[in-house]
């Protein structure tokens, strides 16, 4: 089961370290169909620019912190409803970005379908050089279906 | 490239292995996406596409195949509004809204065939190749 509390909206989640790994890299771009070398050989990378193998854009989904203290949202029946990330240099293999959250919102709305809350977390990451790596924010709706759902 | 201009569309579909594929590349074990009695259970029509692989993918159609591998993305928002099925025949098109230097700015979508665009989103991409890093 699951809580969602509108007094926890401002909570940060702690703070994680994320070490990018070439295979994790990797693995993500072949599941994207991705087929240019950056992502995979540290040679074209390198040929490109990068410091090393550069993880796709939307491989920072991984690293987002869902865990904010006080939220439990349910296993299954969390729909996605809106995602957004602004990228500043980007992650490539080797890095080690911290990476933090905060429940930026909650809203409870009522509907002909039940109740369902719309939960906004907002997240950054940051190089070890203090840079940035990227800002997401992430949308999510929980459904009445969520909230009774028992696995 | 001017405004107006029209990348795609690009036709595909995803399979159930992709789906898989993705699970275990992002981590995301969410069983809607690969058990069709879990997903029945939330009252889905079976498994559907995680929506940061339609994401991804629409991303991967513009950078690698609209602009070549030439441009880097900045800043990209999307919203899901449809569920999509592993099998579906899907389409991406992009359309430039705007150009300022080498910043493009990219309208883009993902549909079902015939059907109203499951994802909707707009890209910031600059365009040319990252040198030095």
């Amino acid at each position: 089961m699951f809580r969602i509390d509108a007094t926890l909206t401002g909570q940060w989640s702690d703070t994680q370290i994320r070490v990018i790994e070439r295979g994790a890299a990797a693995k993500f771009a072949r599941a994207l169909g991705l087929t240019s070398g950056i992502h995979y050989d540290p040679d074209a990378a390198r040929l490109a620019g990068y410091r090393d193998v550069v993880a796709p854009p939307t491989f920072a989904v991984t690293l987002l912190p869902w865990q904010i203290p006080g939220l439990e949202l349910p296993e299954a029946g969390v729909l996605h409803g809106e995602q957004e990330f602004e990228w500043g240099e980007p992650l490539c293999a080797g890095d080690a970005v911290s990476v933090r959250g905060r429940l930026d919102d909650i809203k409870t709305r009522s509907g002909q379908q039940g109740r369902m809350s719309i939960v906004t977390i907002v997240s950054e990451a940051h190089h070890e050089s203090g840079a940035l790596a990227f800002r997401a924010r992430a949308m999510l709706v929980v459904t009445e279906e969520g909230e009774h759902g028992d696995r | 490239m001017e405004i107006g201009d029209v990348f795609g569309p690009y036709h595909f579909q995803v399979s159930r292995e992709q789906l898989v594929r993705y699970a275990g590349a992002s981590d995301d074990y969410n069983p809607i996406h690969y058990d069709d009695a879990a997903a029945k259970g939330f009252g889905l029509p079976g498994v559907i596409v995680h929506g940061m692989l339609n994401m991804g993918l629409i991303a991967r159609y513009m950078l690698e195949e609209a602009f070549d591998g030439q441009a880097r993305l900045e800043h990209y928002a999307v919203r899901f509004r449809q569920m999509v099925q592993p099998g579906c025949p899907l389409t991406v098109t992009g359309r430039v809204r705007d150009i300022a230097d080498d910043v493009v700015y990219v309208d883009v979508q993902l549909a079902a065939d015939g059907e109203k665009p499951a994802v909707t989103g707009k890209m910031r991409l600059r365009a040319g190749v990252r040198k030095g890093n």
